[in-house]
């Protein structure tokens, strides 16, 4: 239920190159390994701003099995001094809080040139809603109730946020893909691609080991905000794995059983 | 208490705004009767003065004497008040008169004459008129105004005398009128109460005449009728739900029973797992697709409104579906309309009306089908036209699809949630738009449905606009 094109241009020419991306483009060196791949030497820290206490013991131990620390408050105002006191590598933010509300901790932090990515919770989804949790400085917004995959996924994905540098080549193992020829090739050999299915294959080649849901997928590729009832996305990859797989080889994009799809390289 | 509520009503308002009307109207017509009875009445005396006057100079000097003489104590003093013989030098000879009234002159015309200017003889003015007559004599005759008094005074009795039992008359009747009016209304407002306190099938009393109050009553219980029926869809769409959301976790819990009972192996239970899961989330995609038609109807949420152009929606929604429809060996087609057709619409929104279409008719078509979407104009309409080959709807179910967890008995065998068509409808609402379901004429020998998706004119982006 988010718009994430406001910090994934999906079709600008640039790319990263291949390989695990540990370290986000905007957070500054110390806590610089926010990742939990394999190798990460800190924990990235989350700070959880939500009233509803149950909701958020849930989201913590979540968080924290996997690999995330996780540090709470529960109100705008204690979020907020929080927020503007120490470092954190992410915040997790509810709209509806008491005393100071998400939308205004959101701006108020970005007033002041705090630029630590935000998921914003709802239990609204009205289109207008999302629009004013973006425009309010939100990366990222999920509405509730949601699954802690989906959870987890847009985390990861705020956190390891691509970055803008102007390459005009995606690597991601024996995959290549010219943004400028629009042509892909697995170990040299040439790959025939639709159109969608080069978008796909660029969102993922641009996100490798990640765990990409459904929902990202539709938002960002598709641009749809809506929930099929028929598993769309499920048979997109499906074309797109059949092209791009070798038999006898492990499969690139492997499917992650109750969050989505990873493209995994090595 | 209720007599103050008596005369607070607009019956008795009425009444009162009519009586004081009767009463400035009947003001008025006695103040012009009784103008145009004076001018008449003032006519009248001139003519009986110069009439009199005109006899009386044709006789001789004894006779006019004897009969001026003769006059002061006649009838004729009815009629002429003052009859006055004055000689050359305006001395007075015989008559009522004593002296010569001060600003008459002798010639022949009507004057009025007040009474400060004659010695005695009247109280009032007098209409006069002066003549020579034979023997160098001048003849005065005079008659008083008192006609126009008695005038006055039998205007103003029969004005009082008619305008008191009218007005009473009047107030009656309003009384009576508002009493009816406020025992309807009395009526009205218990049986008001009544619904509030929760009799939804109570109705306001229907009365026999045909009036303002009786065709409100009759709109209010109009709106009472659509009421009850709009709260038993609701209650209807309630057990709906729970009987779609009871069925996965029905399935949820009689899986784990099974589980924690039997002795499975780690994998085994993980398996257990995963079905669960996806039950739950059959259940989440019942209540998520409950609560967006619920906002789609409740917020007239139109912020997302924009210029859509239908052959562009209609490639996208190709684009994401053909895979689908190819596993399934079912073709789907796009053909434009030739002509740029745009609507004001919201993207996002259209785009799940025309994902769900589509993806009812993918599913219901059986493999080697077709679909196919066309977009064109229809006058000054603008339609999404979607063919496909599959089961039909037959015309008896072609309203219901469109309600709630509405499916067709050819369809129970085919998964999803019953709730596509109503949020489609829902969201065609938004755009004032609307569905119709007809039978396929696309595919002559093949059978099918055609949902065709219609924006009204006012929808329509003409262009250049």
């Amino acid at each position: 239920m988010a718009e994430n094109d406001f910090n994934w241009p999906v079709s600008a020419p640039h790319g990263i190159s291949g390989g695990v991306m540990n370290a986000p483009p905007e957070i500054p060196p110390p806590d610089s390994v926010p990742s939990v791949a394999p190798g990460a030497v800190a924990a990235p820290r989350i700070l959880l701003v939500e009233d509803d206490s149950k909701i958020a013991q849930e989201v913590a131990e979540e968080l924290e099995s996997r690999g995330f620390h996780v540090q709470h408050e529960d109100s705008g105002a204690a979020g907020l001094s929080m927020a503007l006191g120490m470092h954190f590598d992410a915040m997790i933010v509810d709209r509806m809080l008491p005393e100071l509300d998400g939308l205004t901790l959101i701006e108020t932090l970005r007033e002041r040139k705090v630029h630590v990515p935000v998921l914003v919770l709802s239990a609204l989804s009205a289109v207008d809603d999302r629009v004013s949790g973006l425009k309010a400085g939100g990366d990222d917004y999920l509405t509730k109730p949601f699954a802690m995959e989906e959870l987890a996924a847009r985390l990861e994905a705020l956190l390891r946020r691509p970055d803008n540098s102007r390459q005009t080549m995606l690597r991601a193992g024996p995959l290549e893909m010219d943004l400028i020829e629009r042509t892909v090739t697995r170990a040299g050999v040439p790959i025939d691609l639709l159109p969608r299915e080069f978008r796909l294959l660029e969102y993922l080649m641009r996100r490798p080991n990640q765990v990409l849901t459904r929902n990202m997928l539709l938002e960002d590729v598709w641009n749809y905000r809506f929930i099929p009832q028929t598993n769309l996305v499920d048979v997109h990859i499906g074309k797109l794995r059949r092209k791009i797989d070798e038999s006898g080889r492990p499969a690139l994009i492997q499917s992650i059983r109750g969050a989505g799809f990873m493209l995994r390289v090595s | 208490m209720f007599r103050n509520e008596l005369f607070r009503t607009a019956t008795f308002r009425l009444t009162l705004a009519v009586v004081a009307a009767m009463i400035g109207s009947a003001a008025l017509q006695f103040f012009f009767g009784y103008s145009q009875a004076n001018v008449f009445e003032a006519r009248r005396s001139d003519m009986l003065l110069l009439r009199e006057a005109t006899i009386l100079q044709h006789q001789t000097p004894q006779e006019l004497e004897q009969q001026v003489r003769d006059r002061a104590t006649d009838d004729l003093r009815i009629l002429l008040n003052v009859t006055t013989l004055f000689d050359a030098s305006r001395h007075y000879i015989v008559g009522d008169l004593h002296s010569w009234p001060a600003g008459l002159v002798a010639d022949g015309r009507v004057h009025v004459i007040e009474p400060e200017a004659m010695d005695g003889g009247s109280t009032t003015a007098l209409r006069m008129v002066a003549v020579s007559v034979p023997g160098d004599r001048f003849l005065v005759l005079g008659r008083s105004r008192h006609m126009r008094t008695e005038l006055r005074l039998m205007m103003r009795h029969s004005m009082l005398v008619s305008i008191v039992p009218t007005v009473l008359f009047a107030l009656m009747t309003g009384i009576i009128l508002s009493h009816r009016a406020l025992s309807r209304v009395k009526d009205m407002h218990e049986a008001i109460d009544r619904i509030m306190e929760g009799d939804l099938h109570e109705r306001l009393p229907a009365g026999r005449q045909n009036d303002d109050l009786q065709r409100l009553a009759g709109s209010v219980n109009r709106m009472l009728d659509r009421l009850e029926q709009l709260l038993d869809e609701i209650r209807d769409v309630g057990n709906d739900i729970a009987h779609d959301l009871r069925t996965p976790l029905a399935r949820v819990r009689a899986r784990l029973d099974r589980a924690l009972n039997a002795d499975h192996s780690a994998q085994a239970l993980r398996n257990v797992m995963a079905h669960t899961i996806d039950d739950l989330d059959q259940s989440f995609a019942i209540i998520t697709a409950l609560l967006r038609i619920g906002e789609i109807e409740n917020g007239r949420r139109r912020a997302g409104f924009g210029v859509v152009d239908l052959d562009a929606l209609v490639a996208d929604i190709v684009d994401l579906y053909e895979p689908i429809a190819e596993t399934k060996g079912i073709v789907l087609s796009h053909a434009p309309g030739g002509e740029r057709i745009q609507v004001q619409g919201d993207r996002d929104l259209l785009i799940e009306v025309l994902a769900n279409i589509v993806d009812n008719a993918i599913k219901f078509t059986p493999e080697r089908g077709r679909v196919d979407i066309r977009t064109c104009m229809n006058g000054n309409c603008a339609l999404i036209r979607i063919a496909d080959t599959g089961i039909g709807i037959p015309a008896s179910e072609r309203k219901a699809v469109m309600g709630r967890f509405y499916r067709s008995d050819k369809s129970r065998h085919i998964p999803g949630s019953g709730l596509g068509l109503s949020l489609v409808s829902a969201i065609l609402a938004l755009h004032h738009a609307r569905l119709e379901i007809t039978q396929s004429r696309v595919h002559d020998t093949l059978p099918g449905a055609t949902m065709s998706i219609i924006f009204p004119p006012g929808s329509v982006v003409t262009p250049g606009n």
